[in-house]
Protein backbone atom coordinates (compact mmCIF):
# COMPACT_ATOMS: atom_id res chain seq x y z
CA UNK A 1 0.00 0.00 0.00
CA UNK A 2 1.47 3.42 -0.76
CA UNK A 3 1.11 5.70 2.12
CA UNK A 4 -1.49 8.85 2.01
CA UNK A 5 -0.18 11.91 2.68
CA UNK A 6 -2.91 14.49 5.33
CA UNK A 7 -4.64 17.18 3.39
CA UNK A 8 -2.45 19.68 4.25
CA UNK A 9 1.20 18.12 2.58
CA UNK A 10 -0.81 16.95 -0.59
CA UNK A 11 -2.08 21.19 -0.31
CA UNK A 12 1.27 21.94 -0.09
CA UNK A 13 2.44 19.69 -2.92
CA UNK A 14 -0.29 20.32 -5.22
CA UNK A 15 0.40 24.24 -4.80
CA UNK A 16 5.01 23.59 -4.84
CA UNK A 17 4.49 22.22 -8.08
CA UNK A 18 2.47 24.07 -9.56
CA UNK A 19 4.98 27.06 -8.54
CA UNK A 20 7.95 25.55 -9.37
CA UNK A 21 6.58 24.45 -12.79
CA UNK A 22 6.33 28.46 -13.53
CA UNK A 23 9.33 29.41 -12.35
CA UNK A 24 11.29 26.70 -13.77
CA UNK A 25 9.77 26.44 -17.37
CA UNK A 26 7.81 29.78 -16.84
CA UNK A 27 4.62 28.30 -18.60
CA UNK A 28 2.01 27.35 -16.54
CA UNK A 29 1.29 23.39 -15.78
CA UNK A 30 -0.98 21.71 -18.18
CA UNK A 31 -1.19 17.93 -19.16
CA UNK A 32 -3.75 17.27 -20.86
CA UNK A 33 -1.91 19.95 -23.24
CA UNK A 34 1.45 17.91 -23.47
CA UNK A 35 -0.86 14.99 -24.24
CA UNK A 36 -2.26 16.88 -27.29
CA UNK A 37 0.11 18.41 -28.48
CA UNK A 38 1.51 15.21 -28.71
CA UNK A 39 -0.95 12.85 -30.23
CA UNK A 40 -1.92 16.01 -32.64
CA UNK A 41 1.83 16.69 -33.60
CA UNK A 42 1.27 15.65 -37.28
CA UNK A 43 -1.61 18.64 -37.27
CA UNK A 44 0.61 20.95 -35.36
CA UNK A 45 3.05 20.87 -37.79
CA UNK A 46 0.73 21.14 -40.96
CA UNK A 47 -2.09 24.04 -39.50
CA UNK A 48 -1.02 27.37 -40.63
CA UNK A 49 -0.52 30.14 -38.74
CA UNK A 50 -3.77 31.73 -38.74
CA UNK A 51 -5.60 28.77 -38.48
CA UNK A 52 -8.12 28.32 -36.17
CA UNK A 53 -7.18 24.76 -35.52
CA UNK A 54 -3.35 26.09 -34.29
CA UNK A 55 -5.31 28.33 -32.15
CA UNK A 56 -7.50 26.17 -30.14
CA UNK A 57 -4.35 23.25 -29.86
CA UNK A 58 -1.52 25.62 -29.63
CA UNK A 59 0.80 25.38 -26.25
CA UNK A 60 0.46 29.45 -24.76
CA UNK A 61 2.96 30.22 -22.35
CA UNK A 62 2.45 33.70 -20.57
CA UNK A 63 0.77 36.42 -22.68
CA UNK A 64 2.29 38.89 -21.33
CA UNK A 65 5.17 39.70 -19.05
CA UNK A 66 5.91 42.64 -17.71
CA UNK A 67 9.21 44.97 -16.52
CA UNK A 68 12.27 42.06 -16.27
CA UNK A 69 14.32 44.19 -14.40
CA UNK A 70 12.67 42.51 -11.33
CA UNK A 71 11.71 39.06 -12.50
CA UNK A 72 11.58 36.66 -9.90
CA UNK A 73 13.59 34.00 -12.05
CA UNK A 74 15.31 34.06 -15.85
CA UNK A 75 12.58 32.68 -16.89
CA UNK A 76 9.91 35.24 -16.38
CA UNK A 77 11.71 37.27 -18.37
CA UNK A 78 11.37 35.44 -21.49
CA UNK A 79 8.83 36.03 -23.85
CA UNK A 80 6.00 33.05 -23.94
CA UNK A 81 8.20 29.95 -23.78
CA UNK A 82 6.48 26.84 -25.68
CA UNK A 83 7.63 23.12 -25.42
CA UNK A 84 9.26 21.34 -27.92
CA UNK A 85 7.49 17.90 -28.92
CA UNK A 86 10.21 16.56 -26.75
CA UNK A 87 9.80 17.74 -23.70
CA UNK A 88 6.06 17.25 -23.47
CA UNK A 89 7.55 13.50 -24.15
CA UNK A 90 9.71 14.02 -20.96
CA UNK A 91 7.25 15.18 -18.84
CA UNK A 92 4.70 12.55 -19.92
CA UNK A 93 7.60 10.04 -19.17
CA UNK A 94 8.28 11.72 -15.73
CA UNK A 95 4.97 11.19 -14.43
CA UNK A 96 5.49 7.60 -15.25
CA UNK A 97 9.10 7.81 -13.01
CA UNK A 98 7.58 9.50 -10.15
CA UNK A 99 4.44 6.90 -9.74
CA UNK A 100 7.50 4.00 -9.88
CA UNK A 101 9.58 6.22 -7.04
CA UNK A 102 6.30 6.56 -5.04
CA UNK A 103 5.81 3.06 -4.95
CA UNK A 104 9.20 1.54 -5.11
CA UNK A 105 10.33 3.80 -1.96
CA UNK A 106 7.05 2.84 0.03
CA UNK A 107 7.73 -0.92 -1.16
CA UNK A 108 4.87 -1.18 -3.00
CA UNK A 109 5.74 -1.51 -6.31
CA UNK A 110 4.10 -4.67 -7.83
CA UNK A 111 3.14 -5.37 -11.48
CA UNK A 112 -0.82 -5.96 -11.81
CA UNK A 113 -2.76 -6.60 -14.57
CA UNK A 114 -5.84 -4.40 -13.95
CA UNK A 115 -5.79 -1.45 -11.29
CA UNK A 116 -5.81 -2.17 -7.49
CA UNK A 117 -9.46 -1.71 -6.43
CA UNK A 118 -11.48 -3.78 -4.29
CA UNK A 119 -14.33 -1.08 -5.81
CA UNK A 120 -13.73 -1.56 -9.58
CA UNK A 121 -13.85 -5.54 -9.02
CA UNK A 122 -17.40 -4.98 -7.11
CA UNK A 123 -18.74 -3.01 -10.31
CA UNK A 124 -17.37 -4.80 -12.53
CA UNK A 125 -18.47 -8.10 -10.85
CA UNK A 126 -15.38 -10.26 -11.84
CA UNK A 127 -12.17 -10.02 -9.72
CA UNK A 128 -10.71 -11.12 -13.08
CA UNK A 129 -8.15 -7.76 -14.45
CA UNK A 130 -9.51 -7.68 -17.69
CA UNK A 131 -13.38 -7.15 -16.21
CA UNK A 132 -12.50 -3.91 -16.05
CA UNK A 133 -10.84 -3.06 -19.36
CA UNK A 134 -13.77 -1.96 -21.09
CA UNK A 135 -14.74 0.56 -18.43
CA UNK A 136 -11.28 2.20 -18.38
CA UNK A 137 -11.15 2.59 -22.02
CA UNK A 138 -14.36 3.72 -22.82
CA UNK A 139 -13.60 6.42 -19.65
CA UNK A 140 -10.17 7.11 -20.99
CA UNK A 141 -11.95 8.07 -24.49
CA UNK A 142 -14.15 9.95 -22.50
CA UNK A 143 -11.16 11.99 -20.53
CA UNK A 144 -9.26 12.49 -23.73
CA UNK A 145 -11.98 14.20 -25.95
CA UNK A 146 -13.37 16.10 -22.57
CA UNK A 147 -10.35 17.41 -22.01
CA UNK A 148 -9.70 18.48 -25.20
CA UNK A 149 -12.76 20.05 -25.75
CA UNK A 150 -12.55 21.55 -22.55
CA UNK A 151 -9.23 23.25 -23.21
CA UNK A 152 -7.68 21.66 -19.81
CA UNK A 153 -8.28 19.04 -17.15
CA UNK A 154 -7.70 18.89 -13.42
CA UNK A 155 -3.92 20.59 -13.76
CA UNK A 156 -4.66 23.73 -16.22
CA UNK A 157 -7.76 24.28 -15.40
CA UNK A 158 -8.26 22.90 -11.71
CA UNK A 159 -5.14 24.28 -10.40
CA UNK A 160 -3.96 26.55 -12.44
CA UNK A 161 -6.92 28.21 -13.68
CA UNK A 162 -9.45 28.23 -10.84
CA UNK A 163 -6.55 29.70 -8.37
CA UNK A 164 -6.29 32.35 -10.73
CA UNK A 165 -10.21 33.02 -10.56
CA UNK A 166 -10.46 32.24 -14.77
CA UNK A 167 -14.20 31.99 -15.54
CA UNK A 168 -13.51 29.07 -18.39
CA UNK A 169 -11.79 27.20 -15.60
CA UNK A 170 -14.19 27.79 -12.88
CA UNK A 171 -17.14 26.43 -15.07
CA UNK A 172 -14.97 23.45 -16.52
CA UNK A 173 -13.86 22.82 -12.94
CA UNK A 174 -17.69 22.51 -11.67
CA UNK A 175 -18.39 20.38 -14.97
CA UNK A 176 -15.90 18.09 -14.44
CA UNK A 177 -15.96 17.41 -10.52
CA UNK A 178 -20.09 17.49 -10.82
CA UNK A 179 -20.12 14.88 -12.91
CA UNK A 180 -17.89 13.08 -11.49
CA UNK A 181 -19.74 13.39 -8.36
CA UNK A 182 -23.00 11.67 -10.29
CA UNK A 183 -21.42 9.31 -12.08
CA UNK A 184 -19.61 7.83 -9.16
CA UNK A 185 -22.59 7.88 -7.48
CA UNK A 186 -24.28 6.06 -9.71
CA UNK A 187 -21.46 3.45 -10.31
CA UNK A 188 -21.42 2.82 -6.39
CA UNK A 189 -25.78 1.93 -6.88
CA UNK A 190 -24.90 -0.74 -9.62
CA UNK A 191 -21.64 -1.56 -7.68
CA UNK B 1 17.85 28.68 -20.46
CA UNK B 2 19.52 25.56 -21.99
CA UNK B 3 18.30 23.25 -24.08
CA UNK B 4 19.47 20.67 -21.50
CA UNK B 5 18.63 22.78 -18.59
CA UNK B 6 14.90 23.15 -19.51
CA UNK B 7 14.86 19.47 -20.62
CA UNK B 8 16.25 18.45 -17.12
CA UNK B 9 13.53 20.71 -15.10
CA UNK B 10 11.11 19.08 -17.09
CA UNK B 11 11.81 15.75 -16.14
CA UNK B 12 12.02 16.63 -12.60
CA UNK B 13 8.65 18.10 -12.23
CA UNK B 14 7.33 15.57 -14.13
CA UNK B 15 8.74 13.07 -11.41
CA UNK B 16 7.62 15.49 -8.53
CA UNK B 17 4.26 16.02 -9.20
CA UNK B 18 3.37 12.17 -10.30
CA UNK B 19 4.87 11.23 -6.86
CA UNK B 20 2.90 14.09 -5.27
CA UNK B 21 -0.33 12.78 -7.32
CA UNK B 22 0.60 8.85 -6.12
CA UNK B 23 0.99 10.25 -2.68
CA UNK B 24 -2.06 11.99 -2.43
CA UNK B 25 -3.61 8.96 -3.52
CA UNK B 26 -5.14 10.24 -6.74
CA UNK B 27 -3.79 7.31 -8.87
CA UNK B 28 -5.81 4.92 -6.61
CA UNK B 29 -9.48 4.28 -8.03
CA UNK B 30 -10.76 3.09 -4.60
CA UNK B 31 -9.62 6.81 -3.35
CA UNK B 32 -11.02 8.66 -6.22
CA UNK B 33 -14.02 6.96 -6.03
CA UNK B 34 -14.31 7.77 -2.07
CA UNK B 35 -13.64 11.58 -3.15
CA UNK B 36 -16.07 11.98 -5.22
CA UNK B 37 -19.13 9.71 -3.25
CA UNK B 38 -18.17 11.69 0.01
CA UNK B 39 -17.13 9.08 1.67
CA UNK B 40 -13.77 10.71 2.52
CA UNK B 41 -12.79 14.26 2.55
CA UNK B 42 -9.08 14.14 2.07
CA UNK B 43 -8.89 14.53 -2.07
CA UNK B 44 -11.20 17.38 -1.98
CA UNK B 45 -9.52 18.94 0.91
CA UNK B 46 -6.00 18.64 -0.34
CA UNK B 47 -7.47 20.36 -3.56
CA UNK B 48 -9.29 23.10 -2.79
CA UNK B 49 -6.30 24.08 -0.18
CA UNK B 50 -4.00 23.52 -2.82
CA UNK B 51 -5.77 26.11 -4.91
CA UNK B 52 -5.92 28.68 -2.38
CA UNK B 53 -2.23 28.19 -1.69
CA UNK B 54 -1.72 28.30 -5.65
CA UNK B 55 -4.23 31.69 -5.30
CA UNK B 56 -2.05 33.31 -2.74
CA UNK B 57 1.22 32.09 -4.58
CA UNK B 58 0.37 33.64 -8.07
CA UNK B 59 -0.69 36.95 -6.24
CA UNK B 60 3.40 37.30 -4.74
CA UNK B 61 4.67 35.96 -8.09
CA UNK B 62 3.07 39.09 -9.86
CA UNK B 63 4.02 41.31 -7.15
CA UNK B 64 7.37 40.35 -7.07
CA UNK B 65 7.88 39.72 -11.28
CA UNK B 66 5.08 41.89 -12.64
CA UNK B 67 3.95 38.54 -14.44
CA UNK B 68 0.76 38.17 -16.38
CA UNK B 69 -0.83 35.12 -17.51
CA UNK B 70 -3.13 34.09 -20.50
CA UNK B 71 -6.74 34.05 -19.47
CA UNK B 72 -9.05 30.85 -19.65
CA UNK B 73 -12.33 32.02 -21.14
CA UNK B 74 -15.65 30.39 -21.29
CA UNK B 75 -16.11 28.68 -24.93
CA UNK B 76 -18.91 26.33 -25.94
CA UNK B 77 -17.02 23.52 -25.40
CA UNK B 78 -15.97 24.34 -21.85
CA UNK B 79 -18.78 22.95 -20.18
CA UNK B 80 -19.64 19.96 -22.34
CA UNK B 81 -16.08 18.80 -22.86
CA UNK B 82 -15.71 19.18 -18.56
CA UNK B 83 -18.95 17.15 -18.43
CA UNK B 84 -17.66 13.86 -20.40
CA UNK B 85 -14.12 14.25 -18.99
CA UNK B 86 -15.93 14.05 -15.19
CA UNK B 87 -17.77 11.18 -16.35
CA UNK B 88 -14.58 9.92 -17.96
CA UNK B 89 -12.90 10.48 -14.43
CA UNK B 90 -15.25 8.91 -12.56
CA UNK B 91 -15.25 5.69 -14.69
CA UNK B 92 -11.49 5.35 -15.08
CA UNK B 93 -10.74 6.88 -11.92
CA UNK B 94 -8.31 8.81 -13.84
CA UNK B 95 -7.52 12.56 -15.02
CA UNK B 96 -5.23 12.54 -18.21
CA UNK B 97 -1.73 12.99 -15.92
CA UNK B 98 -3.15 10.06 -13.61
CA UNK B 99 -3.08 7.07 -16.27
CA UNK B 100 0.59 7.16 -16.49
CA UNK B 101 1.11 7.53 -12.97
CA UNK B 102 -0.74 4.52 -12.41
CA UNK B 103 1.35 2.70 -14.61
CA UNK B 104 4.38 3.42 -13.35
CA UNK B 105 3.57 2.37 -10.12
CA UNK B 106 2.70 -1.04 -12.11
CA UNK B 107 -1.47 -0.95 -12.19
CA UNK B 108 -1.11 -2.18 -15.74
CA UNK B 109 -4.97 -1.90 -16.59
CA UNK B 110 -4.26 1.85 -16.53
CA UNK B 111 -2.81 0.74 -20.18
CA UNK B 112 -6.04 0.57 -21.44
CA UNK B 113 -6.98 4.23 -19.80
CA UNK B 114 -3.80 5.63 -21.59
CA UNK B 115 -4.88 3.94 -24.76
CA UNK B 116 -8.38 5.30 -24.28
CA UNK B 117 -7.14 9.25 -23.81
CA UNK B 118 -5.22 8.90 -26.63
CA UNK B 119 -8.08 8.08 -28.98
CA UNK B 120 -10.29 10.18 -27.55
CA UNK B 121 -7.38 13.63 -28.16
CA UNK B 122 -7.35 12.15 -31.91
CA UNK B 123 -11.33 12.29 -32.33
CA UNK B 124 -11.57 15.88 -30.59
CA UNK B 125 -9.10 16.67 -32.84
CA UNK B 126 -10.43 15.39 -36.01
CA UNK B 127 -14.41 16.25 -35.07
CA UNK B 128 -12.91 19.68 -34.15
CA UNK B 129 -11.08 20.09 -37.64
CA UNK B 130 -13.86 18.79 -39.35
CA UNK B 131 -17.33 20.16 -38.19
CA UNK B 132 -16.75 22.19 -34.56
CA UNK B 133 -13.74 24.63 -35.47
CA UNK B 134 -15.22 27.21 -32.37
CA UNK B 135 -13.20 29.74 -31.46
CA UNK B 136 -11.22 28.69 -28.08
CA UNK B 137 -9.79 32.14 -27.61
CA UNK B 138 -6.26 30.28 -28.43
CA UNK B 139 -6.57 29.14 -24.56
CA UNK B 140 -5.97 25.79 -25.38
CA UNK B 141 -3.62 24.28 -22.26
CA UNK B 142 -1.21 26.53 -21.24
Amino acid sequence: MIPHWPFWLGALGLAGVAVLHWLGLGRLMAVSGSFSAFVNRARHREASPGDSMSEAEDELGPRSLASSADALTAAASLPAPRATMSNHAVFLLGLIGGGFLSAAIAGAFEITLGLRSQELAAISHTSAPSGAIPLLAVGGVLVGFGTRMASGCTSGHGLCGVSRLQVGSLAATMAFFGTGIVVSFLLGAIG
Amino acid sequence: MSATRETITTALLGLLLGFVLSRIGFSSWDEVHRMFTFTDLRMFLSFAVGVVLLGLSWVLIARASGATWSPRRLHQGTIVGGILFGAGWALSGACPGIALVQIGEGQLGAIATLGGILVGNWIYAAAHERWLRWPTEGCADQ
